[in-house]
């Protein structure tokens, strides 16, 4: 699914600039599309947010530029390693190999914030350069992969191998699906849910693939979730607590994060959040807290946002204020263990 | 009768010799270690004075010999003018007797340490000081000298002609002293000797092995000074007495013009129109309370001008610069001075350097190293008027850190050195010097604090620019690894190109 070969050549361009302006007596500059959400976009023909036409330059004459200069300079040559040696590396090995090159970086919020930039230098995704998140999600469903890894190609998985369900990694996100007996996709936030539904056999009733997100979801599960939806055709469904940040997961799914604007593939538009909704918490009397300040900042926030711009999102979190409550999805279970499984998903779901 | 006598005792005068030597710890001579660091102190300050006023360039040897445990030869020699033969006895074995009574900077101030010096090593090694002097066109003489203590009087054991090179006096002292403990006073003395009197060449024998040899770090020998009238608010009333009693029929106009500095016609007409004293009134018609009231009107009369300061002789900016930069090779230094002004009629000037990196400790407060009429002053710091004056300057205000050695070389010269005691080592509290001392102070902590600024900026730009070389040299070679190329590109003169660019903004 990554092509080698473009992010090789993409590097070896890179460093074929700045040398030519070294060369040529002239400090390197880099342009690239900036990331803050005032450069976000909404595209309507791939119905997701995309960086818009702000620019970014790292001037290497400039003192304040110079260290993250070197720094994206040093991530490139370091991706350049990774994928001529056929290896990947997580984000936080990324950080601590800089110190072995002499680079600097004050943490790994630092080291991650270089990767992005030079994704959007390169409009490539860091996959493809090898480098991968720590956290894993994990998925869970009828559905077979082949993969195409080195050392793994052609051979398939089962996705209902183990009953824990089955870590979402780079070997899984760049394998394709082969065979399915499912019917949907159900992305589930918190683990508690996601096992509960594997015991219960929910997957068997609705035919459905799950998926752990565990908060906001890593990249590759994005990802993942967007081909399983292409490929097979699946509609996909967002279970989440019901609190803004809850809200804001499946939002994400849908409509792309700020961070990883830049990237393609990674959204899934008609992705459709089913709740916790503050009407759910009235309509199933789900125990509840007040919302504090940090929820009801949120949501002022999240009312201002171009994602959040369109009448049902605004009308969602209005709801949310009258109620000043939220609730987790395992509130349901005050109604006994099963009832989100037998009353709540069948009422969601159609 | 005879009852009074038994309660009361004997009354009797005692003379100077003998009050000096039951009180010699006043003096200096109080422990055999601080014994020997006088003995230097006293021969080698009349050696330098001796040859500024020869107009020459001193050249002063000192040598300290252990003879036996505890007891301990000096001999300091100089090329100075030579004490003229029929003053030796007087000046060497007789207590309170010399030359320097009168109103300018001198090194030492009554004549009196030298025989101080000779009185302590009679006493405790009961041998004669040996003097050799030889003034300009005579051969030169040896004398061997001891005080009689009771009267006062000099004792001429032997003197007879002796062959010296050159003009110039050799003093040697046998006494009871402590040589390893004073042997690093003596050191530091000597050498700050050379920080104080810059046009001076000092040189240090012990036990027969050469320990220094240093100065003439400043060519040009200070201008002579020259003793000054008194200043009308030094005018107590003994001294106007003896100058009333020199005036004979003057009239007071005239009188006060002719002996005082700063008295010129018009300021004097002013004063006595002031008094209501007519000015044309002959002197020695004054009656005792005319004189105490002229003398305290004088002491209190405003208006007058700076003293004269042509009775000092400071170190002055180059000389005093160039000294401390030779010892002490420090990396900054910033001088200042104030005066002349006066205290009780004496004129006084006080000078300053700061100096940055010279080896001394860190700390919050600078290290003070004291001078008076160039003599450096290095015992009873903690009484000091110029020590107090140090610790109530906030330096850390003007940018004095824990972490900056700076140290502060503090010169006050003056007719008269307020001491505390007859030890020469520290200075009374008096407010005109305090006052001086501490504005003087803070004026180099300004121009410190901009120097400091300015160091801390230029090893800031220092680093900076290795800093972003380092960075350069590895955006070249990580992008030539991208680039596949095998020769790294080379960004010295770029790096080097923008600063130098940057340093003219």
């Amino acid at each position: 699914m990554f092509d080698q070969s473009k992010s090789l050549s993409a590097l070896k361009d890179l460093g074929t600039a700045i040398v030519q302006s070294i060369d040529n007596e002239e400090f390197p500059t880099l342009k690239f599309p900036g990331r803050g959400t005032g450069n976000l976009v909404y595209d309507e023909e791939s119905k997701r947010f995309v960086l818009g036409n702000t620019r970014v330059i790292r001037d290497s004459s400039n003192l304040r530029h110079i260290k993250s200069f070197t720094q994206l300079v040093w991530v490139a040559s370091y991706a350049k390693q990774l994928l001529q040696g056929g290896r990947t590396c997580s984000l936080r090995d990324l950080y601590y190999s800089s110190e072995a090159f002499g680079v600097e970086f004050s943490d790994q919020a630092e080291s991650d914030r270089t990767v992005t930039d030079l994704e959007c230098l390169t409009g490539i995704a860091r996959e493809a350069f090898g480098v991968f998140p720590e956290e894993r999600s994990s998925i869970y469903g009828q559905v077979t992969m082949r993969y195409t890894v080195a050392g793994y190609e052609g051979r398939d998985v089962d996705l209902t191998l183990s009953p824990d369900g089955l870590p979402i990694g780079p070997a899984l996100v760049t394998a394709d699906p082969v065979e399915s007996d499912a019917e949907l996709i159900l992305a589930v936030e918190s683990g508690g849910i996601f096992s509960r539904l594997i015991e219960t056999r929910a997957w068997e009733r609705f035919n459905a693939v799950l998926i752990h997100l565990g908060g906001q979801p890593p990249r590759a599960t994005r990802q993942l979730i967007r081909r399983l939806h292409d490929d097979l055709d699946l509609p996909v469904y967002v279970f989440t607590d019901g609190d803004p940040w809850g809200m804001h997961i499946a939002r994400v799914i849908s409509t792309g994060s700020a961070n990883a604007a830049h990237i393609q593939g990674l959204t899934t538009p008609d992705a459709e959040w089913i709740g916790v909704t503050a009407d759910d918490i009235t309509k199933y009397s789900l125990p509840s807290e007040p919302l504090n300040n940090a929820d009801l900042k949120r949501l002022d926030e999240l009312s201002r946002d171009v994602r959040y711009s369109d009448s049902m999102w605004q009308d969602y979190i209005r709801d949310f204020r009258q109620l000043q409550r939220k609730a987790e999805q395992q509130a349901f279970s005050r109604h006994g263990m099963d009832y989100v499984v037998d009353k709540y998903l069948p009422e969601k779901i159609h | 009768m005879n009852q009074d006598n038994s309660l009361h005792g004997e009354f009797s005068s005692i003379s100077p010799a003998e009050f000096f030597y039951r009180n010699r710890q006043m003096a200096g001579f109080g422990n055999p270690s601080q014994a020997v660091y006088s003995t230097v102190r006293e021969l080698v300050e009349n050696s330098i004075d001796a040859c500024e006023e020869a107009r020459r360039q001193p050249d002063v040897r000192v040598s300290i010999d252990e003879e036996r445990s505890g007891i301990v030869r000096v001999t300091v020699s100089d090329n100075g003018t030579g004490v003229p033969y029929g003053e030796v006895p007087n000046a060497f074995a007789r207590v309170l007797y010399g030359d320097k009574f009168t109103a300018r900077q001198r090194r030492g101030t009554f004549g009196l340490g030298v025989t101080m010096a000779a009185l302590y090593g009679q006493i405790t090694t009961d041998s004669p000081v040996i003097v050799v002097t030889q003034t300009s066109h005579t051969i030169g003489r040896y004398y061997q000298l001891l005080i009689d203590i009771e009267n006062n009087q000099p004792v001429i054991l032997s003197d007879e002609s002796h062959e010296r090179e050159g003009p110039g006096t050799e003093v040697t002292i046998r006494l009871k002293g402590d040589l390893n403990r004073s042997r690093e006073r003596v050191y530091d003395y000597l050498q700050l000797t050379t920080v104080a009197s810059p046009h001076a060449h000092v040189e240090l024998a012990i036990n027969g092995s050469s320990i220094m040899k240093m100065g003439w770090w400043h060519q040009i020998l200070p201008a002579p000074t020259t003793a000054s009238k008194p200043h009308p608010h030094g005018a107590d009333l003994e001294l106007l007495r003896r100058l009333v009693a020199d005036a004979g029929e003057r009239s007071l106009h005239s009188f006060l013009v002719e002996s005082f500095q700063r008295m010129g016609t018009r300021t004097a007409t002013r004063f006595l129109k002031f008094l209501a004293i007519n000015p044309r009134q002959a002197v020695n018609t004054l009656g005792r309370g005319d004189i105490s009231r002229l003398s305290s009107a004088l002491r209190s009369f405003d208006g007058l001008g700076r003293p004269d300061g042509k009775c000092l002789s400071p170190i002055g900016k180059n000389a005093f610069l160039a000294s401390i930069e030779s010892v002490f090779a420090p990396s900054a230094l910033t001088y200042g001075s104030r005066g002349p002004t006066e205290w009780s009629g004496n004129a006084f000037i006080v000078e300053s350097v700061a100096a940055i990196g010279t080896g001394a400790r860190a700390a919050d407060v600078p290290t003070l190293y004291r001078f008076a009429n160039r003599v450096p002053l290095l015992y009873d710091s903690g009484e000091d008027a110029l020590t107090k004056m140090l610790k109530r300057v906030n330096w850390v205000q003007y940018g004095v850190r824990s972490t900056t050695p700076v140290s502060i070389f503090l010169h006050l010269c003056s007719t008269r050195i307020p001491f505390k005691a007859a030890g020469k080592q520290s200075i009374a509290s008096l407010p005109e010097i305090e006052h001086e001392v501490l504005s003087l102070l803070r004026e180099l902590g300004r121009s410190l604090k901009k120097t400091l600024k300015r160091g801390e900026r230029s090893v800031r730009d220092a680093q900076k620019k290795r800093e972003f070389d380092k960075a350069m040299k590895q955006v070249a070679q990580f992008s030539a690894e991208l680039a596949e190329c095998d020769a790294v590109p080379s960004t010295t003169e770029l790096v080097h190109r923008l600063f130098e660019v940057d340093h003219h903004v």
